[in-house]
């Protein structure tokens, strides 16, 4: 309990020393600090989000900021785009259905469908290179002796792989930065 | 230490309450020594790097193998059992060191993928900290031909953990078994991916084989290494009349 106390008297002083602070700044400044903690909160909000909480708790959150709302959202929704794993289109599914309510569905569906490019351009190079990878890791396996029916080689970490997987991943990652900015530019 | 013909066994001190308390969880290594070209040596299950009471685990085993005269960086090839780090842990570092090639069972690199990702709260929750590993080859099912003469099956025993393998070599009447079973008991099947039902199978399987030296994962508290048709027999019976009631 005394140490709860603390942490109130301790939140409560930081609280009047911005406030004190607050007084010598010029405009720019309090503008800066004023978007600093609105980040903060959209920062929370997609963290929390991201954690289980109900799109509906979201907006309930958003309904005590008022004017400051649509700030809000976009630092909200950049940092929810940011946690999007272009090799993880399932997990993505989440964030997308956050990005459908603030954003709207095209800006969702063209997030959605370039997972699934992604998705399907990454499977075909698989089956492209998968035959000629596997062959090359029989040899390298055979001249070191080892053989065998109970082998499969193991080629999703080959460096000719990761190389090809990168490429792809980099390219894609590109055109889903493009449509990130054009969520902040909301 | 030199157990029969280029066999060799590196086991984890654990006999005694004792040495289970101070030297902490490791698993028991076993190396075919020269068994592929350029007189590279199999290594079966490392064992971890460092484990929980910071005892140096690969140090201990590189000591060992170097008083047989054995190399670390003479391996060649890495069989991990199965993909729990008290067994593979080491193999990253070995691999370095020697430019091993890296196996493990198809089915367990499924579960090294979820230990990455949903199941790795969980699983740190249990005091699993899983090292990297980066598989070279996967085995399933069938037959390992090493070098020019050596051939090994390669057993699939889920149960302890889903992708679970087993070596088997007819000519010595030698089975590795991880975890399958220790000296009166069993592995554990409260591990995520772990199935009393599989397990008992596996056991009741590989009870059928023709085996002279069943080496173990572990010596908790028993030996590492059960010899002799009738002594592995017997710890079977044990083992079905003691342990599976409780599984």
């Amino acid at each position: 309990m005394a140490e709860d106390n603390e942490k109130v008297k301790s939140a409560l002083e930081i609280a009047l020393e911005k406030a004190q602070k607050l007084g010598g700044m010029s405009s720019d400044e309090k503008q800066k600090l004023k978007d600093e903690n609105l980040e903060s909160v959209g920062l929370a909000l997609s963290k929390r989000y991201l954690k289980g909480l109900p799109v509906r708790d979201v907006e309930i959150e958003l309904g005590k900021y008022k004017e400051d709302q649509k700030t809000i959202v976009t630092y909200l929704l950049s940092y929810l785009a940011n946690e999007i794993d272009m090799g993880d289109p399932d997990g993505a599914e989440r964030i997308l259905e956050a990005i459908n309510h603030f954003a709207g569905a095209p800006a969702a569906e063209k997030i959605g469908s370039l997972l699934n490019e992604y998705r399907s351009a990454t499977e075909k190079a698989w089956q492209k290179n998968q035959q000629t990878l596997e062959a090359a890791k029989w040899r390298e396996l055979a001249r070191l002796g080892i053989s065998g029916s109970a082998i499969k080689p193991a080629i999703e970490g080959s460096p000719e792989w990761v190389e090809a997987r990168q490429q792809l991943h980099s390219d894609y990652q590109k055109r889903l930065e493009g449509i990130k900015s054009s969520l902040q530019a909301l | 230490m030199k157990l029969v013909g280029d066999f060799y066994a590196y086991l984890w001190p654990g006999v005694t309450m004792q040495e289970m308390m101070r030297y902490g969880n490791n698993c028991n290594s076993y190396l075919v020594a020269n068994a592929l070209p350029k007189s590279k040596h199999i290594l079966v299950d490392p064992g971890q790097v460092v484990n929980e009471t910071r005892q140096k685990c690969l140090d201990r085993l590189i000591s060992e193998m170097k008083k047989d005269g054995l190399k670390i960086e003479d391996v060649g090839l890495i069989i991990n059992t199965h993909a729990h780090p008290d067994h593979y842990g080491a193999s990253e570092e070995i691999r370095k060191m020697s430019g091993a090639q890296v196996a493990i069972g198809k089915e367990e690199n499924e579960f090294l993928k979820l230990a990455s990702g949903e199941m790795s709260q969980a699983l740190k929750s249990m005091g699993f900290e899983m090292p990297e590993i980066h598989p070279d080859l996967y085995l399933s099912e069938g037959e390992l031909r090493l070098g020019k003469d050596l051939v090994a099956q390669i057993i699939l025993i889920p149960g302890h953990s889903d992708g679970h393998i087993g070596i088997y070599w007819p000519k010595e009447k030698i089975f590795m078994g991880g975890d399958l079973v220790f000296d009166g008991s069993t592995g554990r099947v409260d591990i995520p991916g772990g199935s009393a039902e599989a397990l008992k199978a596996s056991i009741e399987r590989i009870a059928k084989l023709d085996i002279e030296y069943l080496l173990t994962g572990h010596q908790y508290s028993s030996p590492g290494i059960i010899k002799g048709k009738e002594q592995i027999k017997h710890n079977f019976e044990i083992i079905r009349r003691e342990i599976f009631p409780y599984l």
